[in-house]
């Protein structure tokens, strides 16, 4: 499976992804959510989806306002955040000690 | 006071244009960007986010143009590759149309030819092709012009020439060759200058000039000028001690004792009107390329102020003998003499001092003499003169630098060129990449992306604007011209001169008066073109390979 360039941006949009994977997610909401512009998490979003990590679907809201655009990872999306996720978290315990004085 | 829903609308029409402009496979993208407007709260906020997502649609439109597979998918059917790029839109292309057509209609007019011909002036020095105002180059103009007026048996024309070509070997034979065809045009010696000439060749020249106009100081000026060199070349003198040569002392004591000083500008223009008309040139920098001389040979003007210290000097050395007479003489010459330079060649700058102090001197002879009229008369004088100084000041900086409307003309006239060359370059790239990308040059069966269309109609408009840009910009100068060629009305030639001269340097250069500032600026300008064009080369380059090692697909370790 290719997979993109994973920044540390990358990151925390897969962060909050991760929290409810199966939830559908707007734009803004991620931008406030991770702090990023749109002219940031846009990118990101579009080359998850290039992966084939992301889904989109357009779901109709209230009447009168237009449908949004909402985001969801994929199978493939999930399984790559929580491997990538988990390496992380080992890479972490393993390092923890160095900088905690051998506590964890 | 902006109106609060100003920014969401202006947010809104932003991101709507990039999503006209955006490759189609990212325009559920945009769409989603402009939805989630609707839930931002705060105007301001709404367009911070606009000009992100517009930034980003933006990107991929330009990155559509410059790889143009990037955003094609893979199409199944025929139909499908038609949704992708629509075909073109009829309304937009008659305004591309219209627009070009509209453009081109312009170079109809002959002043438009001849404005875009002056706009092009600035790349003549960075692609070494012949410039207007006396260049090193070969002329071909002025070399076809030559052998007209040789096989007419042209004196004018050959004189013409002569004031034009930037060799002093070439001026000097053809003024010598007018000359003999015509006797009338002597003065022609004095116009075309005598530098690198031998001293027998000057001295020949000089005592023609004498003999065919005596009361003119200008010849003796010329023949000063003559002993002047050769004697700071010759070291029997220290420095600057020219004028303790007898020989030059006596042709200066005629210069200025002579009843005239004439510098023939006025003939020299006239001839420039006639031969114009006659051989049907029309270019304006063949028009404005005597003006070059400020209308005085500069071989008459520093000498003046030394020999007229000089004389003041002797002046004083008179008045504490006790000679007063003599020491007005000697005052009075000064005073006259510059007061017909101030007159005929408005050079009267660079004899401020002398002035000044031969006015002051007259007034305190005759103050001593109880002359309090005169003293007055003298006074009121020196006023004046300061006036008149201070007013031909500005104007000879005027005629040197060029007037701010000039320069300002000037600017618009290259920049306009410019754009109208750009955008006929954006154009032809547009028609040429649509028609090689549909391989038909049926108007039915072409198709095109929104951001090519985009592209097209932005050139088309652009050729327009800069055509109307330049076309305004010329016209003025161009009366100028036309009055000049059709009535000899000169009145406008320093203007046009200084806007012509401003034309040839490159945009985003400027020139600078001083000994040899101009050939340097030329060939800066030409270095710095070329290292610019080079350093965009190797820096697209870059960009390119860097784009392609970072958007190139990494292996997951996972698969």
């Amino acid at each position: 499976m290719k997979t993109p360039r994973l920044s540390s941006q990358t990151l925390r949009v897969l962060e909050r992804f991760i929290e409810r994977p199966t939830a559908w997610r707007y734009g803004y909401e991620l931008s406030r959510a991770t702090g990023l512009k749109s002219g940031t998490l846009y990118p990101i979003l579009m080359r998850l989806a290039k992966y084939s990590l992301l889904e989109t679907k357009w779901v109709a809201t209230e009447d009168g306002v237009p449908p949004r655009h909402t985001y969801r990872l994929t199978p493939n999306g999930v399984e790559l955040v929580r491997a990538t996720f988990a390496g992380e978290r080992s890479t972490l315990k393993v390092r923890r000690p160095a900088f905690s004085g051998g506590k964890a | 006071m902006i109106p609060a829903g100003f920014p969401r609308s202006i947010a809104i029409a932003l991101l709507r244009f990039a999503i006209w402009i955006a490759p189609d496979d990212t325009h559920d993208w945009g769409r989603g960007m402009l939805s989630e407007l609707n839930h931002i709260e705060g105007n301001w906020s709404a367009l911070l986010w606009s000009f992100g997502g517009a930034g980003v649609l933006a990107k991929h439109a330009i990155l559509a143009v410059i790889l143009p597979g990037r955003h094609r998918g893979t199409f199944s059917t025929a139909s499908e590759l038609f949704a992708k790029e629509p075909p073109m839109r009829k309304p937009v292309l008659a305004v591309i149309a219209a627009c070009t057509a509209a453009s081109l209609l312009f170079f109809l007019a002959p002043v438009f030819r001849q404005a875009f011909q002056v706009s092009l002036a600035q790349w003549h020095d960075v692609f070494h092709v012949k410039l207007g105002f006396g260049y090193p180059n070969p002329d071909p103009d002025l070399d076809a012009l030559v052998k007209r007026a040789d096989q007419n048996h042209d004196a004018e024309g050959l004189a013409f020439v002569a004031n034009r070509y930037h060799s002093q070997v070439r001026r000097a034979h053809l003024a010598d060759e007018a000359v003999h065809l015509d006797p009338n045009l002597t003065w022609l010696y004095a116009v075309a200058g005598t530098g690198y000439l031998s001293p027998s060749e000057i001295d020949r020249r000089v005592s023609l000039l004498k003999q065919w106009d005596p009361q003119n100081a200008l010849s003796y000026l010329m023949a000063a000028q003559k002993i002047g060199v050769s004697v700071e070349q010759s070291k029997e003198f220290p420095l600057g001690k020219t004028e303790e040569n007898p020989a030059w002392e006596k042709e200066m004591d005629a210069a200025f004792q002579s009843p005239k000083l004439d510098t023939y500008l006025d003939r020299q223009r006239q001839l420039d009107h006639r031969v114009l008309s006659r051989y049907h040139l029309d270019d304006p920098f063949q028009a404005a390329s005597g003006e070059d001389w400020y209308g005085f040979p500069i071989y008459g003007a520093w000498q003046c102020s030394f020999y007229a210290q000089s004389l003041l000097e002797s002046g004083k050395s008179l008045e504490s003998r006790g000679d007063r007479k003599a020491a007005f003489e000697k005052y009075f010459a000064v005073a006259r003499f510059g007061q017909m330079m101030g007159d005929v060649a408005g050079f009267t700058v660079v004899m401020r001092k002398n002035m000044e102090q031969a006015y002051t001197r007259l007034g305190a002879l005759s103050q001593t003499e109880d002359n309090n009229a005169a003293a007055a008369f003298y006074a009121a004088l020196a006023d004046q003169f300061d006036k008149a100084a201070d007013k031909q000041r500005l104007l000879l900086r005027n005629r040197i630098q060029g007037s701010d409307v000039s320069h300002w003309n000037a600017f618009l006239v290259r920049l306009s060129g410019l754009g109208l060359l750009f955008c006929a370059l954006l154009l032809v790239l547009c028609a040429l990449g649509v028609v090689v990308r549909n391989r038909s040059l049926r108007l039915s069966s072409l198709h095109t992306s929104r951001l090519t269309l985009g592209i097209g109609f932005g050139a088309a408009f652009g050729a327009l604007l800069s055509s109307a840009v330049l076309f305004v910009s010329f016209r003025p100068y161009s009366e100028l011209f036309q009055r000049f060629l059709s009535k000899g009305d000169d009145a406008g030639l320093s203007e046009l001169y200084s806007f012509l001269r401003d034309t040839q340097l490159p945009l985003g250069s400027q020139f600078n008066f001083g000994p040899g500032s101009w050939y340097v600026a030329s060939w800066n300008i030409v270095f710095y073109f070329w290292s610019a064009v080079t350093i965009l080369c190797a820096l697209a380059l870059s960009f390119a390979v860097f784009r392609h090692f970072q958007t190139r697909p990494q292996s997951s370790a996972a698969a």
